[in-house]
């Protein structure tokens, strides 16, 4: 069953002679508890495909159905709420608040959903033991390493049980080691709870782990590479 | 209700994180906006009610009896002072008479009859000096020599402002006696009757007309004019309470005794020349409008502080917002910190107005030419002051969040303008 249906998506910048044409009508389908990686060289349209497919900006031609819902027609307040109750991020360069703990940061989006305290600390507190972090829910990011902030990044995304988790480049910032645990980390969460992931990378030793790699090149999808 | 939690929560965190010093920086800088607001209209409309406090205590009282317009002395004083020893409130009370006097200095060693006579115009206050002392604390305003004493005769007390020394150069406009000083013989003239008197002290203080009286006890000025008659010019009457409130109710006690038949009664406030409260309200005019420059300065301070604080975290509230946290929730968070500034900023405003401030002028007034300068900070003009600065806040600290926190979120988190 698709939970994502993205049909003749077109991704322009700029206007006139200086219209940049990043995406160039792409059509994805990705399936209830799918783990699918995007690849491709830098500037192939990779990480723009995602931020249409995951709510965060709206193509300039195409529709995309998430969960059978209409997303490009959601105006900011839909989108966001959208984003807030179905889907999770975890960003390239950690997107931790710095002022809040590592528990404060899962709290976040538990609370904006209307859990009371307790319950969010217990959720978030659950969520950051999953991602191997037991103890460190008092810590500030800066106290953390990056493969470990980027740790409670995942259990932010995921703490509120969403349908689709967006992963954006997730071991750009980290040593092998540590990219290696976040990439494990989330395919794990793939397998044991079959969350649907979508993940960039322009690493392929990353994406070997997923059901199914789409290659792209010049805001184009060159191939799909169906490993599972 | 979510959306303001998780405000809370941000605003919260962003202040206990934020540098120390740029934080005590932001609040002191809102504490002395708070003072500018209080302090420069409340020291401006202090000149004035310094002024107005000293005229009360030194000069004219809490109740002030006059003549009717269409009289030149109080009728049947005596019938008013019995009237005025029944009422308990009244604490004290002091019957004056004036006459235009003539003194003359050095009048015995004078040699030069071509030359000016040392001697003025001035008005005589006749007074008994133990009643006049008990409403004006006359005693404490003599600057040489001693007061008078109520067993002695033959002596007078001079107002500084009829003394070459004390007028500050305008000796020659308004006239005044040279080398005069405390045990020097003067003579007064009162239609052409004259006596020889000491001069037992100066006097002086920054209230309406008490430095520029000649005083002289009550008995010894009818005689020297002539006057039979016991009724006065003024009677100045204190209360037991100074408040305005009670001077109108014992205003209203003495007009059920028929007093206003005989002269006219008038409370404090009532007595003061229009020109003083005139002033006062020019003064709190002006006040305002620099407390309102002060306003402005602070609200582009914090709008500035927010400003840069939100944008140096733009990508941060893209991302919030990218989680699918509302816009709401981060504008409330930087208006917390805009209240939380605003609040600290002026409570300690408050706590060195009232704690500190108004004791320390009230005790060490500002030296003024024409008065002692207290700083007048009323607690409810304190509250609307307070008001204001806190609403002008919240809105320069929402303004620049709501700036902010309204890019496209995909920009913000890039980077991208």
């Amino acid at each position: 069953m698709a939970i994502i249906e993205a049909k003749n998506i077109h991704r322009k910048f700029g206007e006139g002679a200086l219209t940049a044409h990043i995406l160039k009508g792409i059509d994805v389908t990705i399936e209830k508890g799918e783990f699918v990686a995007i690849m491709g060289k830098s500037g192939a349209g990779k990480s723009t495909l995602m931020y249409q497919l995951s709510v965060l900006d709206t193509p300039t031609e195409g529709s995309v159905v998430i969960d059978g819902v209409d997303v490009v027609a959601l105006n900011e307040r839909e989108s966001t709420l959208f984003r807030l109750n179905t889907l999770g991020y975890v960003f390239q360069n950690y997107a931790l608040v710095p002022d809040l703990s590592a528990e404060e940061n899962v709290m976040l989006t538990l609370l904006m959903r209307d859990y009371d305290w307790k319950t969010a600390k217990a959720m978030a507190r659950a969520a950051i033991d999953g991602v191997g972090l037991e103890g460190k829910y008092k810590n500030l990011p800066a106290e953390l390493s990056g493969g470990e902030q980027q740790r409670v990044s995942v259990a932010r995304a995921v703490a509120g049980k969403p349908k689709i988790l967006f992963a954006d480049e997730p071991t750009a910032n980290l040593d092998t080691v540590s990219g290696t645990q976040v990439v494990d980390l989330i395919a794990d969460l793939n397998k044991t709870v079959g969350q649907t992931v979508v993940m960039v990378t322009h690493e392929r030793e990353y994406a070997l782990g997923c059901d199914r790699i789409i290659n792209m090149e010049d805001g184009l999808v060159t191939s799909i590479e169906q490993l599972k | 209700m979510q959306t303001f939690r998780i405000g809370l929560l941000l605003g919260f965190r962003q202040i206990q994180r934020a540098n120390t010093w740029t934080t005590v920086l932001i609040i002191f800088v809102m504490m002395l906006t708070f003072l500018n607001l209080i302090a420069v209209s409340g020291i401006l409309v202090g000149l004035i009610a310094g002024s107005e406090r000293a005229v009360q205590d030194k000069s004219i009282g809490d109740l002030v009896i006059t003549p009717l317009d269409d009289e030149e002395k109080i009728l049947q004083t005596e019938t008013i002072r019995r009237v005025l020893d029944t009422v308990p409130e009244v604490s004290a009370y002091s019957i004056r008479y004036q006459e235009s006097v003539q003194v003359t200095a050095n009048y015995k060693t004078r040699r030069d009859f071509g030359i000016e006579p040392n001697a003025i115009g001035a008005r005589a206050l006749g007074i008994d000096p133990v009643a006049e002392n008990a409403v004006t604390a006359l005693a404490e305003n003599v600057i040489e020599g001693e007061y008078l004493n109520p067993d002695e005769s033959g002596y007078i007390l001079i107002g500084a402002l009829n003394l070459d020394r004390y007028t500050a150069g305008f000796a020659d406009i308004t006239g005044a006696l040279e080398d005069v000083y405390p045990g020097d013989s003067v003579r007064v003239t009162v239609n052409e009757m004259s006596r020889e008197f000491t001069v037992k002290g100066i006097i002086n203080a920054k209230a309406g007309d008490v430095a520029s009286f000649v005083y002289i006890p009550e008995k010894e000025l009818r005689r020297l004019s002539n006057t039979a008659s016991r009724d006065a010019d003024e009677i100045v009457v204190r209360l037991a309470d100074k408040t305005p409130e009670t001077g109108a109710v014992m205003k209203s006690i003495l007009l059920q005794q028929d007093i206003d038949s005989l002269a006219e009664i008038r409370t404090f406030q009532e007595a003061l020349p229009k020109f003083i409260t005139d002033i006062k309200q020019t003064f709190n005019i002006l006040g305002t409008f620099i407390g309102a420059v002060g306003i402005i300065v602070a609200s582009i301070t914090i709008f500035i502080i927010i400003f840069i604080n939100a944008i140096s975290r733009r990508q941060q509230i893209g991302i919030l917002k990218g989680i699918g946290i509302n816009r709401r929730a981060i504008e409330v968070a930087y208006v917390l910190q805009s209240a939380f500034y605003a609040l600290v900023g002026s409570l300690l405003g408050v706590l060195v107005t009232y704690g500190f401030l108004v004791g320390y002028f009230d005790a060490n007034p500002i030296d003024f030419p024409f008065s002692d300068g207290i700083l007048v900070a009323e607690p409810i003009g304190t509250l609307y002051r307070f008001i204001i600065l806190f609403i002008i806040t919240l809105f320069a600290g929402f303004i620049p969040a709501w700036i902010i926190v309204r890019q496209n979120t995909l920009n913000s988190i890039l980077g991208r303008k």
